[in-house]
Parts: C-alpha cells; sequence; structure tokens
C-alpha cells in the first residue's frame, strides 16, 4: 500500500511540474536567503575572528590605556626589570593606500618579542622572506601578505604611497607575508606589519605603545602575576583579557548582525507559506484519491507519511538548490555587510565567503524542517477526515470557512502574546523579535476571516462594476478558501514587511536629516580624509592644526577629538571632546532638558553629556557618574544630560576639551568645524583650508551641505543591505501567489471548462482570472497596511531602541503605503496572467475531460 | 680565534629561527643558515671598523662596547663546586651584533641598528642534566646594550655589572629563567692577557680579517646558583673571553673545536684549531698557555695535536660531537685527555652547539696533571653546511 501510495504521489507531482517547481522555488528561495544572511554573516565574523588571532596570537592579557596609549618606558620596565619573556609591544593604527582606497590595519612589532605571542611574525625573518636589518634599521619600511602585495600590484623594493590620518607618507616594502592557506590569507589579508618604530613614526606616536600584549601563565600563579605587573601600570592604563577585547569589539556589530538574521528568518517564514500553500493544494487535489486509497484500506498513518515523504522530497530538492543559491546571494551579501561594518564600526576585509558547513546544516534543517512543519497540517487534514468525506471537495471549503474563525482566535492569542513579549521585557532584543515573529503570524491568520468579509463587502460593488463575473470571482475567492486565504496571508506579511522596514527606514532618515540639520551647525567641517582611519583616533596633528586655524575668514571655530578611553568598569568607551566656546557651540537636543541650561556646566568642565544609546547600554541618567581612567588616574564625571545622537548607537560621552585636556595629555584634533565670516565667501575660505594643508598633508574639506549629504549616503549605504532583503521577501512571496493562483486556477479547469460550454468566451475566462487575483491581492494589499504600520511601530520603538537605543519619530509616507497596495494587486495581477492565459486557451472539451 | 663572527651569525639567525620554533620546532639549522646567509650578505662589513694593527688594550674602556665594530660577545664560563662536592659549569654569554654601520636618524627611540642575545647554560654534574636557554633584544630602550663605566653589559634582566661603581672588576654576574638561576661574583686571580699577536687575532690572510681578543683566564667565583627554586652556595673558577671584529668568512671551514683549560697547578691553557673542509691544518690554529705568574707562551698550528675520541650522538640534531679527546702539545711535553662532565651539553638553541664543562687529566713529562676547563664544538650538525655557507664552494 505503501508503494502505491508513494506511486501515487510521485505521478501527481510529476503530473504538476509547474506546482513542483514553484514548491521547490518556495522552499529554495526561503532557505536561500536564510543561508546567505547566515553565510555573510559568518564570514565577516571569522574574517573578524581571524584578524583578531593573527594580531592578539597568544596573548591571554592586553595592557591597555586611552587613545594616545601607554609609555614605552612600561615596557620596558616589564621586560627589563621583571624579566617578563612572553610579552610583546605593539603600536597599530589604520592607513589607507593612496589611489586604492585599500585600508591596511597596521601591525606595528618587536620581532624579538614575537616569539612567545604571534610566532608568525618571528618567523617571517627566516628563510629570507624579509631582511631583517631593512626592517629594522630603516624607516618606513614594512612587509605585505603576498596576495595583498599582488592585488597592489607591488613587489618587494617597491614603494607604496600611503596616507596616515592626513600625513602623505611612504612605504618601502622590503617583503612579503607566507599565507599558504586559505585562512591565513584571510587573516594576513588586510594587515601591514611593520617594526615598532615605524609604526611609531607612522603615527606620530614616539614613546607610546597602542598595548602591550602578554601570556599569563594560567592557575595559582595567575592572581599573583598580575599583581605584579600592575605595581608597574601608570594610572589610565588597565590589564585586561584579550577575549575580553576582542569580544567587545564583535559585540559592537551583533545588534546589525541580529537584525540581518531576523529578517532573513522572516524571508524563511514567507517561504514556509509558500511550502504550506503548495503541499495544502496537492493534498485539497487529491481528496478523492486520497478517500480511494483509503476506502481501499491505507490507513491513516500511510497517508500522513505518505504526503509528508512528499514533503519532504519537495524539501530536500528544494533546500539542495537553496543552499546553491543562498551561497551565491551570500557572496554578494558579505559585501554589503562588510561595507557596513567599515563604514560604522571597524576596518575589516572579508576576502572570500566561508562556506561554513554550520550554516549549510542550519539552512539544510530549517529549509526540511519547515517544510515538513508546513506539510503537517495537510497531512493531518488529509488523514483526519473519513473516507468518504474525504472525497468531497465542498466539505473541506465548509470547515476552511469555519476554521477561518477559529484562526482569528487562534490569531488573536498570538497578538495577544506578542504584545505581552513587549510589555512585560524591556531590554531584550530576541524577546522584541519573538513579539514581531508572534505578531506577524498573529495578524495572518486573521487573513482568512477578513477575506470572507471583504469579500463580502465587495461583492456588491464587483457586481455592480463587472456583473456576473465580478460577483462570481469574489465568490470564487471564499468558496476556495483553503487556498486563497493562505496565499493572501502569505501576501499579506510579504506587504506588511516591506511596509514595516519602508516605514522604519523613512523615519530613521528622517529623524537623522532633522538631526543633521539641527547638530552641524558650522559652515566648513576639516577632517582627515577616511571615516574610519578618523575614528582610529588619528586626526589632525599640532603643526596641521596651527597652519588651518591661521587661514583667514572664520569667525568661529569648533574642535573635535574622538577618542577611546577606559572606564572604571573595565568598558572602553568612545569620548567626543569638544573644543567649542559660546560662539561656536552645537546644538543639541537634550532628552527632558535644554542644553542651552546645561551649557554653562558643561563649558566650564563639570560634566559629561552622553548620548541616548549610551544611556541606555549603561542605564545611565542625568546626575549619574561615569568614571573614566585618565592620565591623572581615575577621575568621576558627573552625567549633565542625555543628547540626541545618531552617529553611533554604541553610545559616546561627549566632554567639553578643557575638562579632557585637565586629565589627558592629549592636545591632538580629529577634526575642525569653522563658522566662516558673514561677508567672505566660503569657496575661497576652504580653497584657503586646502592649500594650508598641502603638500605634506591631505585633508578633507566638506562644506555643511557636503557632509550631511555624506551621512546620508553612509546612512542610505547601511540599510541597502536591509532594501536588498525586503526585496527578496517580495520576491519569495510573489513566487508563493503566483503558485497558489497557478494551483487554484489550474484546479478550475473543469470549472471553467462548463463556463466556457455555457458561453463564457475565453476573453471572459481571461478577466474572470485576473480579476479574482487582483482581488485577492487588493485585500492583501489592504490588511497589509495596518499590519504593516503595526510592526512598524513595534519596529521603530521596541526593536529598534532595544537593539540601538535610538529614539526615532515614526513618519508614515502615504506614498509609501500606496505603492505597497499597488505592488500588492499588481503582483497578483501578474501571478493571474499565466493561469489566465492557460485556461482562455484550453479547449472547453478538453477541460471538461479532465476527470 | 674562538667564536668567530661565524658563530654570533649564526647565534643571529638562530634569534630569527627561534622565534618560529617556539611554537613548532621545525628544522632550524636548515631555516637559520639561510637567515645567516643574509646577515652575512655581501658588502655587509663596509662602513664598519675592522681590526688591522695590533694595539694595546685600554681599560676600563675596552670593557664597554666598540660600536664601530660589527660584532662583539662578552663570554663567561666557568667550573663551580657546591658544599656538598657536585660540581655545576655554567655559561653565560652576551652578543652584539650591528646590522649597518650606520643608521639613518629616527625618531621613534625603537629604531637601533643593535641586535644584542645572550645565552645562559648550567650543567649539573651530579645529575648529569644540562638545561640552557637564550635572550634577544635590540639594542634600544635599555633594554640591552654595555657600558664601560660603571662596567655593565646586560640583556633584558640577564646582566654583568661591576659590584664597585669605579672598577671594572670584581663583576657580578646574573640571570635566570623559570628553570636555572645564577648569580656569582667573579673576580680575575691573573693579569688580563692580549691574544694572538698583541691582542690582533689573525683570522684569515687578508688584512682586516682579524678580531681584537683578550681573556681573563682565571677569575675566583663565589655565589648562588639556583635550580628549580632551590639556591645552592657555590664557589669556582671561571674565564672570560673578550672579543670584538668585523672579520669576513674564511673559505672551507667547516667548524671548530676549543678548549679553555684550567690546570691545578696553576696554568691556563687556551687551544684551538678550525676543521678544513679539506682536512688540512689550518695556519690560523692557535694557542696560548698563561702561567701561574701571567707569564705568556704562544702555540703555533703546528705544536698542538689534536685526537678526537668517543663521539656523542645529539638525539636531537644528530650531530655528533667528539666529546673525548687526546691533545699532544708538544713544545711543553704534555699529554692531555679530555672527558665531558656531562655528555649532553649541547645549547638547544636554534643553530645548536656544544659548550660544556670539561675534565682533564693527564702527564708532562713523568708529572701526572689534571684540570678542569671549558669545549666549545661547532660545524658537526650538517657537514659542510657551514662551508657552503661561507661560499667556501
Amino acid at each position: 500500500m505503501s508503494r502505491l501510495l508513494r506511486k501515487s504521489g510521485r505521478r501527481y507531482l510529476l503530473r504538476h511540474p509547474w506546482q513542483l517547481a514553484l514548491s521547490v522555488l518556495g522552499v529554495a528561495l526561503g532557505v536561500a536567503v536564510v543561508v546567505s544572511i547566515d553565510l555573510a554573516n559568518e564570514s565577516a565574523e571569522r574574517a573578524f575572528g581571524l584578524g583578531m588571532e593573527a594580531v592578539s596570537g597568544r596573548a591571554t592579557h592586553q595592557i591597555v590605556a586611552g587613545e594616545r596609549g601607554i609609555d614605552e618606558s612600561v615596557y620596558v620596565a616589564l621586560r627589563v626589570e621583571l624579566g617578563l619573556q612572553e610579552v610583546a609591544p605593539v603600536v597599530t593604527g589604520n592607513l589607507s593606500v593612496a589611489g586604492q582606497g585599500l585600508l591596511l590595519r597596521v601591525l606595528g612589532i618587536d620581532p624579538f618579542a614575537e616569539a612567545p605571542i604571534r610566532a608568525r611574525f618571528g618567523a617571517m625573518f627566516e628563510a629570507g622572506d624579509v631582511p631583517l636589518s631593512a626592517f629594522l634599521v630603516e624607516p618606513g619600511t614594512g612587509v605585505l601578505a603576498a596576495s595583498t602585495a599582488e592585488r597592489l600590484g607591488v613587489a618587494p623594493g617597491d614603494e607604496l604611497a600611503i596616507r596616515t590620518g592626513t600625513r602623505r607618507d611612504t612605504l618601502h616594502l622590503v617583503g612579503l607575508l607566507r599565507a599558504d592557506t586559505a585562512r591565513e590569507q584571510q587573516a594576513l589579508g588586510d594587515l601591514l606589519v611593520v617594526d615598532i618604530s615605524v609604526a611609531q613614526e607612522l603615527f606620530g606616536l614616539e614613546g607610546r605603545l597602542s598595548r602591550i600584549d602578554l601570556v599569563v601563565p594560567e592557575g595559582a600563579d595567575e592572581r599573583s602575576w598580575l599583581d605584579r605587573v600592575e605595581t608597574r601600570l601608570p594610572p589610565g592604563a588597565t590589564i585586561q583579557t584579550a577575549e575580553a577585547r576582542t569580544q567587545a569589539m564583535a559585540s559592537m556589530t551583533q545588534a546589525f548582525r541580529l537584525n540581518l538574521t531576523a529578517l532573513s528568518l522572516l524571508a524563511l517564514l514567507v517561504g514556509m507559506f509558500l511550502i504550506y500553500n503548495a503541499m495544502m493544494f496537492a493534498v485539497v487535489q487529491r481528496r478523492a484519491q486520497i478517500g480511494i486509497v483509503r476506502a481501499l484500506g491505507a490507513t491513516r498513518r500511510q497517508v500522513a507519511l505518505a504526503i509528508l515523504g512528499e514533503a519532504a522530497a519537495v524539501g530536500l530538492v528544494g533546500t539542495m538548490a537553496g543552499i546553491l543559491l543562498g551561497i551565491l546571494l551570500g557572496s554578494g551579501l558579505v559585501r554589503l555587510v562588510t561595507t557596513t561594518i567599515n563604514d560604522l564600526y571597524f576596518v575589516l576585509s572579508v576576502t572570500r565567503i566561508d562556506v561554513s558547513p554550520v550554516s549549510l546544516a542550519k539552512g539544510a534543517a530549517l529549509g526540511v524542517g519547515a517544510t515538513l512543519l508546513s506539510a503537517l497540517v495537510p497531512a493531518l487534514e488529509a488523514t483526519s477526515t473519513s473516507p468518504r468525506i474525504a472525497m468531497g471537495r465542498s466539505t473541506l471549503e465548509d470547515r476552511w470557512r469555519r476554521g477561518a474563525w477559529f484562526a482569528v482566535l487562534a490569531g488573536s492569542t498570538l497578538l495577544v502574546v506578542g504584545a505581552a513579549l513587549i510589555g512585560l521585557t524591556e531590554r531584550s532584543l530576541t524577546a522584541g523579535f519573538t513579539a514581531m515573529l508572534a505578531l506577524v503570524l498573529g495578524f495572518a491568520s486573521f487573513a482568512p476571516a477578513l477575506t470572507v468579509l471583504l469579500m463580502a463587502g465587495l461583492r456588491p460593488v464587483a457586481r455592480r462594476a463587472a456583473g456576473v463575473l465580478g460577483a462570481m470571482a469574489t465568490r470564487g475567492v471564499v468558496s476556495s478558501l483553503s487556498r486563497t486565504g493562505v496565499a493572501i496571508a502569505a501576501l499579506m506579511t510579504a506587504v506588511a514587511v516591506t511596509v514595516c522596514v519602508g516605514v522604519m527606514i523613512d523615519s530613521f532618515r528622517q529623524t537623522v536629516v532633522r538631526w543633521l540639520a539641527t547638530t552641524l551647525v558650522a559652515d566648513v567641517y576639516v577632517s582627515p580624509p577616511d571615516r574610519t582611519v578618523g575614528r582610529s583616533g588619528l586626526g589632525l596633528d599640532g603643526d596641521l592644526s596651527a597652519a588651518l586655524l591661521a587661514v583667514p575668514g572664520a569667525s568661529a571655530v569648533a574642535s573635535v577629538r574622538a577618542v577611546h578611553v577606559q572606564e572604571a568598569g573595565g568598558q572602553t568607551t568612545r569620548l567626543i571632546v569638544l573644543g567649542v566656546g559660546e560662539d561656536s557651540k552645537p546644538a543639541y537636543e537634550i532628552l527632558d532638558g535644554s542644553f542651552e541650561q546645561i551649557w554653562p556646566g558643561f563649558s566650564s568642565g563639570q560634566g559629561v553629556l552622553v548620548s541616548e544609546p549610551y544611556a541606555r547600554r549603561r542605564s545611565v541618567a542625568a546626575g549619574d557618574q561615569v568614571v573614566f581612567l585618565t592620565d591623572r588616574g581615575e577621575r568621576s564625571y558627573p552625567v549633565l544630560g542625555v543628547y540626541r545622537d545618531y552617529a553611533t548607537e554604541l553610545g559616546v560621552v561627549a566632554m567639553h576639551s578643557s575638562s579632557y585636556l585637565r586629565s589627558w595629555d592629549d592636545p591632538g584634533l580629529t577634526g575642525i568645524a569653522f563658522f566662516v565670516e558673514p561677508d567672505y565667501d566660503i569657496e575661497t575660505f576652504m580653497s584657503g583650508l586646502v592649500e594650508a594643508a598641502a603638500p605634506e598633508h591631505e585633508i578633507l574639506v566638506q562644506s555643511n551641505r557636503a557632509i550631511r549629504d555624506e551621512a546620508i549616503a553612509v546612512f542610505d549605504r547601511t540599510f541597502t543591505i536591509t532594501a536588498v532583503l525586503r526585496l527578496l521577501v517580495v520576491i519569495v512571496a510573489f513566487v508563493g501567489v503566483l503558485s497558489a493562483l497557478m494551483a487554484l486556477q489550474l484546479e478550475r479547469m473543469r470549472e471553467f471548462g462548463v463556463l466556457r460550454a455555457n458561453g463564457l468566451t475565453p476573453g471572459q475566462v481571461w478577466g474572470l482570472v485576473v480579476l479574482q487575483s487582483s482581488l485577492m491581492g487588493l485585500v492583501a494589499g489592504i490588511l497589509s497596511l495596518p499590519v504593516g504600520l503595526v510592526l512598524a511601530w513595534v519596529m521603530i520603538h521596541i526593536v529598534n531602541v532595544r537593539a540601538f537605543g535610538w529614539t526615532l519619530s515614526m513618519a508614515v509616507n502615504p506614498i509609501l503605503l500606496g505603492q505597497a497596495v499597488a505592488v500588492s494587486i499588481g503582483a497578483s495581477a501578474l501571478a493571474g496572467l499565466y493561469p489566465s492565459y492557460k485556461l482562455a486557451q484550453a479547449s472547453p472539451a478538453l477541460a471538461l475531460r479532465e476527470e | 680565534m674562538r667564536r668567530d663572527p661565524l658563530l654570533a651569525a649564526l647565534l643571529f639567525g638562530a634569534t630569527l629561527v627561534l622565534a618560529a620554533c617556539t611554537q613548532t620546532p621545525i628544522d632550524s639549522g636548515q631555516a637559520g643558515s639561510i637567515a645567516v646567509a643574509e646577515a652575512m650578505g655581501g658588502g655587509g662589513a663596509e662602513g664598519f671598523a675592522r681590526a688591522t694593527e695590533a694595539r694595546p688594550f685600554v681599560f676600563p674602556q675596552d670593557h664597554g662596547p666598540h660600536e664601530d665594530f660589527r660584532t662583539e660577545w662578552w663570554y663567561f664560563t666557568g667550573n663551580l663546586d657546591t658544599a656538598g662536592g657536585d660540581e655545576i659549569g655554567f655559561q653565560l654569554t652576551f652578543f652584539r651584533h650591528a646590522l649597518a654601520a650606520d643608521a639613518p636618524s629616527r625618531t621613534s627611540r625603537w629604531a637601533s641598528r643593535e641586535v644584542w642575545f645572550a645565552h645562559f647554560a648550567l650543567g649539573e654534574g651530579g645529575r648529569g642534566r644540562f638545561t640552557a636557554a637564550e635572550r634577544f633584544e635590540r639594542g634600544a630602550l635599555g633594554m640591552a646594550g654595555a657600558r664601560a663605566l660603571p662596567f655593565s653589559v646586560w640583556v633584558g634582566d640577564w646582566r654583568v655589572e661591576s659590584v664597585n661603581g669605579d672598577k671594572p672588576f670584581p663583576v657580578r654576574l646574573v640571570a635566570s629563567t623559570d628553570d636555572i638561576g645564577i648569580d656569582l661574583t667573579v673576580d680575575p686571580r691573573k693579569p688580563i692577557v692580549p691574544q694572538g699577536n698583541r691582542g690582533l687575532s689573525q683570522k684569515g690572510p687578508e688584512a682586516g680579517n682579524a678580531s681584537y681578543y683578550y681573556s681573563a683566564t682565571r677569575l675566583a667565583a663565589r655565589g648562588t646558583v639556583t635550580i628549580h627554586g632551590e639556591p645552592i652556595s657555590v664557589v669556582g673558577s671561571a674565564w672570560l673571553d673578550r672579543e670584538w671584529s668585523t672579520s669576513a668568512l674564511s673559505q672551507g671551514q667547516v667548524g671548530w673545536d676549543w678548549f679553555a683549560i684550567q690546570l691545578e697547578d696553576g696554568r691556563d691553557l687556551m687551544l684551538y684549531r678550525m676543521r678544513r673542509a679539506d682536512g688540512m691544518i689550518d695556519p690560523h690554529n692557535s694557542g696560548l698557555l698563561v702561567d701561574t705568574d701571567g707569564t705568556l707562551r704562544r702555540l703555533g698550528p703546528d705544536d698542538v695535536r689534536y685526537e678526537p675520541g668517543r663521539r656523542w650522538e645529539s638525539p636531537r640534531s644528530g650531530a655528533a660531537y667528539p666529546v673525548e679527546w687526546r691533545l699532544w702539545i708538544e713544545p711543553l711535553g704534555l699529554e692531555l685527555e679530555v672527558v665531558p662532565m656531562i655528555d649532553m651539553s649541547e645549547l638547544d638553541v636554534a643553530v645548536r652547539y656544544w659548550e660544556g664543562a670539561i675534565r682533564v687529566q693527564g702527564k708532562e713529562g713523568r708529572q701526572p696533571v689534571n684540570g678542569r676547563g671549558f669545549l666549545e664544538m661547532t660545524g658537526y650538525e650538517t657537514p659542510g653546511s657551514l662551508g657552503e655557507l661561507t661560499g667556501g664552494r
């Protein structure tokens, strides 16, 4: 009997190749999106991990301090006075290769200290790859990975034009790092290894070390060992585990990556609708056949297993295709992910997509699992009725119409669960996403019932507009609710998601635009040419700043120094030091307060401001204290207020320069903002700045407008990946509607045969089908608007706040909503074209003989 | 002419190879030799001072570094006795190697043209255990260096320094690792003696292919040796070799054997021979006898006959070192048998060599003679490789 069932199932699927193809495509697309996002995420994370490993080596601990690092004498003391061997000094920074747009991480090392920490870099002198004398003695020498050198078209002996911060410089390539495996290539890909003396000179860090790496023995000695080291540390320096540091960096991108994963799961969810739809259809169409087999003695179990078996086969094929597609898609996505990470977080180069078996297994499990789960309801459906009833198709539809109201009940429960998840949790991002999922499923459950209601409402309108055909079209949607209901739910979900994401991005963008307009008050901004390099602390050196400040035409000046400092609690925090006066102060928007009130205290250095994400992340409010390890030891700063800031979700603290310079020996600047005298030509002033910097330095001089445009460009780039995902979700949904309609309409061949035999023209059949499809699209479109807006609200006020700590004001663009409905109707009408063509072509006689 | 620049270069190559070896042991000899070829690469001697003619040594200045020369070392070896009657051999050496004769002016204080390294080894006669370690630093920021007054040489926390700042001797030797440590005070019992021709030790036929070389052949030593955390009081006798040069390598040499022997009657004997690939006696082989009163007697290439005896094969390197010797010093009528305190006295540094304490007994005519000393053997690991390195074939 099982064999018979299997055979019949196979025959059925093969006789309906389109349906089979669409089911497989549905699974494939869903899996592809999940796999590609996972691969992109994993590849970026792995590249990051390998990159970190390459520069941290075996170090268990690191001694770190503020932006200017640690005095080199600390290392000498550890080495000569304590006689430590497993300790290595490091000077790091970023530089860009002129004309190539390539950012390199610079690792400045002492080859003689490398063996216990990073054996690789001690070993590179062996085999004559790198001449030690050139590396050690000559200035401006360095070593690149062979693959990187090849990419840049340079060989040992060549010179490379580089830029560190603003300074134009030349690097002499004296050797190549061998990377034998792809893994090593990834680890070394963006690394420039130089002697520590060269690194100090490149970055103007003479006398300073970025950090000191240590291998601390494990076990009982660890504490006493650390104590011994700690007594040698100057104020401002701390010893932390290498792991903590890596984790701190990895966690910077955590929210970003989690968001991507959530979006990819949404695609899978829509894909599941599709599978469900296809399997349900397969069951529905074979009701009679199943009834016969049951009457012949097949047990429920056998029937259910046969259907699940079919689903598994579809799932397997779809999953395999999906994985292949996912790998292709992933290589594209990884670039987008990397761009965003570079824009927002740190320098990262992902040279290749890392196809990890774990990602693939995850995708496979999800694909097959989701398929089986989706087929479970149809399988139960097919077996739960008695053989006699199973033969009747109308029985099922009746049950579905009744079931629609149960679905409303279930959906309501899901909505309550979702709301409760939001209401009862405060910070959990996972709870936020789970609530979103519950809401999506909950709203989707309403779709069949609402379809029935809407169709009843639309029937008089349709009748008036299109006569009998109009009425037939509306009735047809309801009478095939088992299929149309799910298709509409799927389409509604997909469109709602696009509405949600669209509204969220719009709101975000508008908020940022408004914020930029109020924050960027100066006329001209000067900064190092690379954003990322600027973020690493390299800025405008003293001579350059002096030259720039001497350019005539400025009425007021504001300076910014962006640094990383250590908090007493061990965290590394980004500190924005503002050198602003009464005439150049920024227009900060303070939460629950006004900047004017805070200004006197802030400008006299009595306290700091914290950004909104910082306040949320650290649960800090006005009146609390922030404690930093300064060059003069621990200093405590009262928080004067929380200000809106969309520059980074990692959270920043703003301090006045008067306060900073009291406790840190760091007079450098990251950027300068100029207010140009009213009657002075801004263009002239800007070229004056460029001339003042040339030829030694290259600076970025931007007008207020240009910097705003650039910020928006970065913003848009960040959301490219979201937009791409949104598109993918729509494609998955479109395929879902297409398959549902195809199935629905093709199933009604006989019905249309009867209609044709009764005088309906092919054109009328065509019109009927397209009308019906469009009606479904209309229903999905209408339903998707409120659902999309609710989801957008949750996204903006719950998920976004939990992930990034930003308050955004929700902005709904009516055009976007109109577009959503149009897309929904358009997609459905389009999906109806092919079935209607098929039906119109079919000869009524043949159609009637179908059974 | 012991410890030719070749050794310094080899050891220098070792510093870099060691970086690789600490984690994953590799065939260091091969890898090191390539690094040596690079380090010793053509034209490297340009710009450095050369030892062309004999000059009087001036102290304390000559205890300090001679930065115009490419290579330089401070070489302490000795035999120590514990109260319990155990014998301990020690070696503590400091090497300076300049990568370039002059360096561009730089703003970073890490910039340096000098690499320093040091070897420290202890051989425990009683346990038959030999332990060695090494350190490396660049000559910058006080991490390594040397000074004439007050006399001091150091690499990291290993150091030799005068006990009283105003005069070089006595000096204190301090070094330790996780396993072994030494803290000795040594004081010369004889005047410092110039080696070679009034301190100019000729290495090859070319002018300037020579070093400045002096020794303190007998220093009284007293202090503490620490083995696995246990401090042990020791007394004994040490030997200091000082040498600096910018020598090129001679062709056809495969390695050398060097003996520093302190006889119980108070006489000290230094002997070395270069081993040539062609088996001929090298005309620059040499020796020196320092009498109890410091009187010198030079020994020429033909004055000493060397007969290697039992070989010990290092399980680590596969090198078969002749650890026992028979020596005939014909002008003195002296016949000596040399046996090692510990067979396994091979320093496990990247380019390995054998250097350990020896016992000496024999006769002078009818008179029995006894003594102790140190033996250094190089070039036994891969026959011929030194020659290849130096372009000898």
